[in-house]
């Protein structure tokens, strides 16, 4: 395989972008939203073509900056199932609101900006690769510029993401100071003199708070609940799903290629980072009255149960992350469609304006009960069954060390509390009367097809795991580092002794 | 006295704590985006430093791409204070924050 049938998906995803750009601008205002979804099938079709062609098991391209892997693969299909359904949420909100033609052009950039991200080989690919996604997000967070809550928003979203970017660079810089290359192959067998130890430790920090920015995990935290209570709807989708995971497979990337030398710092920077964020989001979130920022809140929480996974340090424990990151994803997928459908894409979403939604809708009502159920961790559904792993391989992987069971503990307590908030949106929805102008809400064809398809989604992860488990766990396995690399970065530590 | 690679350090880390003060500190949007590339900049010039010392190239390509994207970071961010002073907000931090706890 060449390297530029490697990076064919993204190249098709890029080629799609300017396409769509193109035929936009010849076609009247009106008929824009079927825009929408001509990139909404051109996404499905690229995921099933990344089916069709048969990938190498590991090669590295364009210089080693480029890799294709099981892990780049699983991310890769994650990203392009969630822009498929943010691109049918926006041309459903396009109808009243002025989402132009720009809008399926800019989620297909940033959709291209994660894919490379995925693949990302080194320091440099990383860079570009996460601040096409971030500056993309920018525009999208800021896209409803008419209301001020949008711009608010935008405004925020981008301080704290060029402050959390400066960051990153300044850590890369260190680690690259310290070990000489920026390739992650290399990283992870560079000798590391005793000297530049300290440098390489404070750098590895630096760079987990530039990527923890994409995952909304502390320190970087603090931008969630405004960006995602400010920005449109389908984009608030886009960041708790694909910007998310985003940073979830950079995180793997950074910590599999820095474990032999940082062992006890990754133990130690991600189970502070998990409890921290569990406690700070799922306390938070009590008091809210947006819906939209309850999730905002929620995702942060998400972000340290990610991280207790990597904390674990296993391949299950890394596996059952990416297993509660998809079922997250269509969870909250299915949340912001709902949220789309009934308040329109940029206005505020009060849990108050739920109250009778059964009686409105139906559908909506099954679709935000059954993913909230799935946040909260209910058996039998996706969620459940993502946070039964974390635990899972964090008790196996723990024999019975302290900090491991501290983190279950506050996990538990976490899952806890988000019961109570969940619910009082489900309890929003069946057993509060509606105000009189609760007219019942029309949902299109497109909007009822993807809510089914994620209400499926959600039920059959719950019932069936198997076959998501094995593909995260392959794709985990794919970047296991191999005994020789080992075993030399370990004679290495022996000399220096 | 010649400089060092501790030299270069040293500012880099000086210019980097002053952009982290101004971002937190100042209220005027424009003067925290200058902040914010006073930021990178620090960060590049650590890299460079990092480059030169250690004969190699890559932390330079890294810095030239730092430099674009500190470029389109700051397009897209002046579009967004001219979208603020359209609506007829004053483009201060203080007039952005509508959304608390």
């Amino acid at each position: 395989m060449s390297g530029f049938s490697a990076i064919g998906l993204e190249l098709a995803v890029v080629v799609g972008a300017l396409a769509i750009l193109m035929i936009g601008v010849c076609v009247s205002s009106e008929r824009r939203s079927f825009l929408s979804y001509v990139a909404a099938l051109f996404v499905g079709l690229v995921l099933l073509s990344s089916f069709l062609v048969s990938w190498p098991e590991k090669q590295a391209f364009f210089e080693g900056t480029y890799l294709v892997d099981g892990l780049a693969l699983f991310f890769k299909r994650l990203f392009l199932v969630a822009a498929g359904f943010v691109l049918v949420m926006a041309s459903g909100s396009s109808r009243e609101t002025a989402i132009g033609v720009e809008f399926p052009v800019l989620v297909l950039i940033a959709l291209a900006g994660m894919m490379f991200a995925a693949s990302a080989g080194g320091f440099i690919l990383l860079f570009v690769a996460l601040e096409l996604v971030t500056v993309t997000f920018y525009v999208l967070v800021a896209f409803a510029r008419n209301t001020r809550r949008s711009l608010e928003a935008g405004v925020k979203f981008l301080i704290i993401g060029a402050v959390t970017s400066a960051f990153l660079v300044l850590g890369m810089a260190f680690v690259y100071g310290a070990t000489g290359t920026m390739n992650f192959d290399e990283l992870r067998v560079a000798p590391i003199d005793v000297g530049n130890k300290q440098l390489f430790d404070i750098g590895l920090v630096l760079v987990f708070v530039g990527v923890g920015f994409k995952l909304a995990a502390v320190p970087s935290q603090i931008w969630a609940p405004d960006v995602y209570e400010g920005a449109p709807a389908p984009v608030g989708a886009f960041l708790a799903s694909g910007s998310k995971a985003v940073g979830l497979v950079l995180i793997v990337r950074v910590m599999n290629s820095t474990m032999l030398q940082g062992e006890t710092l990754w133990a130690v920077l991600l189970a502070v980072s998990a409890v921290a964020s569990i406690l700070y989001g799922a306390l938070c979130a009590i008091p809210q009255k947006d819906l939209k920022r309850l999730l905002g809140y929620s995702s942060i929480v998400t972000a340290g149960y990610l991280l207790i996974g990597l904390a674990s340090g296993s391949e299950a424990g890394i596996g059952a992350s990416l297993y509660y990151m998809t079922a997250y994803t269509f969870a909250a997928l299915a949340v912001f469609t709902v949220v789309s459908i009934v308040f329109g894409a940029s206005e505020p979403a009060e849990i108050v304006g739920l109250a009778g939604l059964y009686k409105r809708s139906p559908l909506l009502a099954v679709a935000l009960t059954l993913s909230m159920i799935s946040l909260a961790g209910i058996p039998p559904l996706a969620g459940f069954f993502g946070k039964f792993l974390l635990v899972k391989s964090a008790v196996g992987s723990a024999g019975l060390k302290t900090g491991l069971v501290v983190l279950i503990g506050v996990m538990v307590v976490g899952i806890l509390i988000s019961i109570y908030y969940y619910f009082g949106v489900i309890r929003a929805v069946y057993w509060v009367a509606p105000s009189k102008d609760g007219k019942s809400i029309i949902v299109t064809r497109s909007e009822r097809v993807a809510l089914i398809m994620l209400m499926v989604g959600l039920v059959w992860l719950g019932l069936f795991p198997g076959r998501l488990i094995r593909a995260s766990s392959g794709a985990v396995g794919s970047i296991a580092p191999s005994r020789q690399a080992i075993a030399e970065v370990v004679k290495h530590d022996g000399e220096r002794r | 006295m010649t400089v060092g690679l501790n030299h270069y350090l040293a500012v880099s880390g000086l210019l980097f704590c002053i952009g982290l003060a101004g971002v937190l500190f100042r209220r005027n949007l424009l003067v925290v985006y200058m902040c914010i590339e006073m930021m990178l900049a620090a960060a590049s010039l650590a890299l460079v430093a990092f480059s030169r010392f250690r004969g190699d190239l890559d932390g330079q390509v890294l810095a030239l791409l730092v430099i674009s994207v500190a470029a389109a970071e700051v397009a897209v961010g002046l579009a967004l204070i001219v979208a603020v002073c359209r609506r007829g907000l004053k483009p201060t931090a203080d007039e952005l924050a509508g959304m608390k706890l």
